[in-house]
């Protein structure tokens, strides 16, 4: 089984240590695991793991954008905390048409509540995990840990 | 060679942008008011040698006196840009075949 973890612009605080988070859960639950981000996103996280302790595998985002097909993955896993970040991974569910969990967040109420409607309006049938966080990843890896059950 | 979009905004000035780093959706509406022909695809269809990102409907329009299009240009730390350049007829008639005809 592959997944594919998705990030966002990595401005905020919560994405790079919940990108670690969600790469070790995902590959304790058998999973193949890639992160694609940009190249700023790409550093933050590979930093985090100084002594490659969790192997992670990170590709460029637009790259993988360039060469993904239908089905190359069987999970997608978005982090959108930006208008961008939404249209970002609804293009990518689109194109894998697989099963997909968007993690979604920010630390404006009303801004969790657009990202989540630009991603229904999609017509995705992704799973939605939205909570109002920003400096503290705690909500947010607490939405992970229960929506991604579904996925075991 | 096919054309780049992302070559071509490097390498040229032969371009106009008409908003930038807007939402996805203030960029389509743009593209609605701004173009005088429009279709509509889906995201991650090619457009320009590029994947489009986005929100369905994507709207591409085109402005026929010109020979310009209009497209939404996505990037992770920029949000949505429209970016009008110039088209040629095969280009155009690409696009063309991507149409979904859903405006919802």
């Amino acid at each position: 089984m592959k997944a594919l973890v998705l990030l966002g612009c990595p401005e905020t605080p919560s994405q790079t240590p919940l990108a670690v988070y969600v790469f070790n859960k995902l590959t304790k639950m058998g999973y193949d695991v890639t992160i694609a981000a940009n190249p700023a996103a790409k550093k933050l996280v590979s930093i985090s793991d100084p002594e490659g302790y969790y192997k992670l595998n990170i590709i460029d985002l637009e790259r993988t954008l360039g060469e993904i097909s239908e089905k190359d993955y069987d999970l997608l896993v978005g982090f959108v905390h930006k208008d961008a970040a939404a249209s970002f991974f609804v293009t990518f569910d689109q194109i894998l048409n697989t099963r997909s969990l968007a993690l979604v967040f920010s630390r404006d109420a009303d801004e969790v509540e657009e990202f989540v409607n630009m991603i229904q309006e999609s017509g995705s049938n992704a799973t939605i995990a939205a909570v109002r966080a920003f400096h503290n990843p705690s909500p947010i890896k607490v939405k992970f840990d229960r929506a991604i059950k579904e996925f075991e | 060679m096919s054309f780049c979009l992302d070559t071509y905004l490097q390498q040229s000035d032969n371009y106009e942008i008409h908003a930038s780093k807007a939402g996805f959706k203030d960029c389509a509406m743009i593209i609605r008011f701004k173009a005088d022909d429009l279709v509509y695809i889906k995201p991650g269809d090619e457009v320009l040698g590029v994947r489009v990102i986005g929100i369905p409907p994507i709207p591409i329009g085109f402005d026929h006196k010109k020979g310009t299009v209009f497209l939404p240009y996505t990037k992770p730390c920029h949000g949505t840009s429209v970016v009008e350049l110039p088209i040629d007829e095969e280009e155009i008639e690409k696009i063309r075949k991507l149409d979904t005809g859903n405006k919802k």
